[in-house]
């Protein structure tokens, strides 16, 4: 754990040191406090964050595998790989390390938005309800998790990051589709799409309700995924 | 102490390493020495525990590199050939990075940081990012991160790599002071700094050893003379084969096809084998060419006998020695 963690600090570092890392949180925070001015502090709109958080959870889609697409490809890419994996450090310390460092960042990402409910609180009257903010935020910490999760996964697979992207980008996308695809598919498989899909889950979150079934999806399919790029780096040793 | 008992890997049909076996003793460096492709680097990574073999074991002090990983690995300290560090991080963080790495307690990093620095000489830059730094100075902070944990044994692959001269001769003295209570072993290419630095050679080609001794020994074995002898014309080659064969103390004689030869007028090199215990070579070559009429322009004895043993071993296709 203690090497998990030195690991998750040098690449929280990396990202603060690297332009990107700033460009990335900008983005993001320009564009959410855009439809939160549009949205929610437009005189004679409902105090709600909804627009906020639907966007929030959107902008997820491209901006968590562009966090999370070096994680591993670029150790790879670069042949650090090799001093960190005969360093004494296991594949899943090493890999935890990556999730909670990108994690961390994305976090630090999404933090600086908690202004807008404090100033719905300020300006609105009668005051926001705090229970969608909540829930809210906590289905953006959790699909955030997944992705990244995910993200890592696709990153240590291979040594290209712009394909730990690309993969990454379409199974989030795919698992954002899988509910409305269900037309095209045979009977079978629809209730497989349905307990897939991102989206059915986040519109309960939307409204409030924390059902405990959705929080255990996410975190045992990020779970699966954490697991999984553990596995790949340590089966690299016997390629 | 590192001990490699037969070790196999393959890479698809690939066979990079066929049964590889040595034992690594500590106060000694030993050179890998092999062509690109024989294996070397394979065997390297295996030792590291950056690879796991297919069969057979490696230890290292006693703990197995598959059955007891992260012991093994704390007790090596290895340097990639590619020398891979992160060149956003600055020379200190990223060797107090290592210390963390190799579970070194927060009250002994600085200090492990501070001896590391002086000892590869780096202090100087340590404040330094390292993309900033110049190919030796990269070169020495590599060194320095896997030495910063204080291992028993240290693989180094290439260390010399990228190092003008001056910088080549400190890391040289580095190398032989820090092997004085260590295992050390070297990989490379370039024969006259393993035959410096390193007090054994091991010899692989085609994923196996083919030589394995002494680096004194295995070249002292087969000490030539190089003697450049006038010819005066065509078919002298055959005259010389068969006056060469007929003194009692060379073992075989064979002349020497080289650019710088060709270019001496005249004159054709030999290279000859001599018996040992026939008395001093050169002495014995000098009166018998000058009894046979033999103008001879050049006698000295061989330097380059590495070269030689290694040139011999690699060639051997297919047998183990």
């Amino acid at each position: 754990m203690r090497t998990a963690r030195a690991i998750a600090q040098r690449e929280l570092g990396a990202y603060f040191r690297a332009p990107a890392g700033w460009i990335i949180i900008a983005i993001y925070l320009f564009l959410t406090g855009l439809v939160f001015a549009l949205s929610s502090l437009t005189p004679g709109q409902p105090a709600t964050l909804r627009e906020f958080f639907g966007v929030a959870g959107w902008l997820l889609l491209p901006v968590a595998p562009a966090i999370s697409m070096r994680l591993l490809s670029e150790e790879f890419r670069s042949g650090t790989i090799e001093s960190l994996l005969t360093a004494p450090v296991s594949g899943w310390s090493l890999v935890a390390g990556k999730f909670m460092g990108g994690m961390t960042f994305l976090l630090a990402m999404i933090a600086p938005t908690a202004v807008y409910p404090l100033i719905l609180q300020f300006v609105s009257d009668p005051s926001p309800d705090m229970g969608p903010v909540l829930s809210g935020y906590l289905l953006l910490v959790l699909m955030g998790g997944l992705y990244i999760a995910l993200g890592t996964l696709a990153s240590s697979l291979t040594s290209n990051s712009t394909l730990a992207f690309l993969m990454t980008f379409f199974v989030i996308l795919m698992l954002l589709f899988a509910g409305v695809g269900g037309q095209f598919v045979p009977d079978w498989v629809k209730p497989v799409l349905f307990e897939l899909s991102v989206s059915a889950r986040a519109s309960d979150f939307a409204k409030g309700i924390i059902d405990l079934s959705h929080v255990v999806f996410f975190i045992a399919s990020a779970s699966v995924c954490v697991v999984g790029a553990a596995t790949a780096v340590e089966l690299r040793r016997w390629s | 102490m590192i001990e490699v008992d037969r070790v196999h890997k393959s890479f698809g049909a690939v066979r990079a390493v066929q049964g590889i076996s040595f034992v690594l003793q500590p106060g000694q460096v030993t050179g890998l020495l092999g062509p690109n492709g024989a294996g070397k680097s394979t065997t390297i990574r295996m030792v590291a525990g950056f690879l796991a073999p297919d069969r057979g074991r490696i230890s290292i002090q006693g703990h197995d590199t598959i059955d007891d990983p992260i012991k093994a690995r704390r007790l090596i300290g290895y340097l990639p050939e590619s020398v891979p560090t992160y060149p956003e991080m600055r020379v200190r963080e990223y060797l107090t990075y290592r210390c963390r790495l190799f579970g070194l307690e927060r009250s002994v990093r600085k200090k492990a940081v501070d001896w590391a620095l002086e000892r590869c000489r780096v202090t100087d830059v340590a404040q330094r990012r390292i993309g900033a730094l110049s190919k030796g100075y990269r070169q020495r902070v590599g060194l320095a991160s896997v030495l910063v944990h204080n291992p028993p044994v240290l693989v180094l692959d290439e260390p010399t790599n990228g190092l003008d001269p001056t910088q080549i001769g400190e890391a040289r003295s580095l190398v032989l002071d820090l092997a004085r209570d260590r295992t050390l072993l070297i990989s490379s290419h370039i024969l006259p700094e393993i035959e410096r630095l390193c007090s054994r050679v091991i010899i692989v080609a085609g994923g196996v050893v083919r030589a394995d001794g002494p680096t004194g020994g295995i070249a002292g074995g087969d000490r030539g003379v190089l003697v450049s002898v006038k010819v005066s014309k065509v078919g002298d080659e055959a005259r010389l084969r068969g006056l060469f064969a007929s003194m009692p103390f060379v073992a075989a004689a064979e002349p020497v096809k080289s650019e710088t030869m060709a270019l001496r007028e005249g004159f054709q090199g030999w290279r000859l084998l001599c018996r040992e215990g026939a008395g001093d070579a050169q002495e014995l070559i000098g009166a018998a060419a000058f009894a046979n009429g033999l103008i001879v322009r050049e006698l000295r004895t061989d330097a380059a006998s590495l070269e030689r043993v290694f040139m011999r071993a690699i060639e051997t296709e297919g047998s183990v020695p």
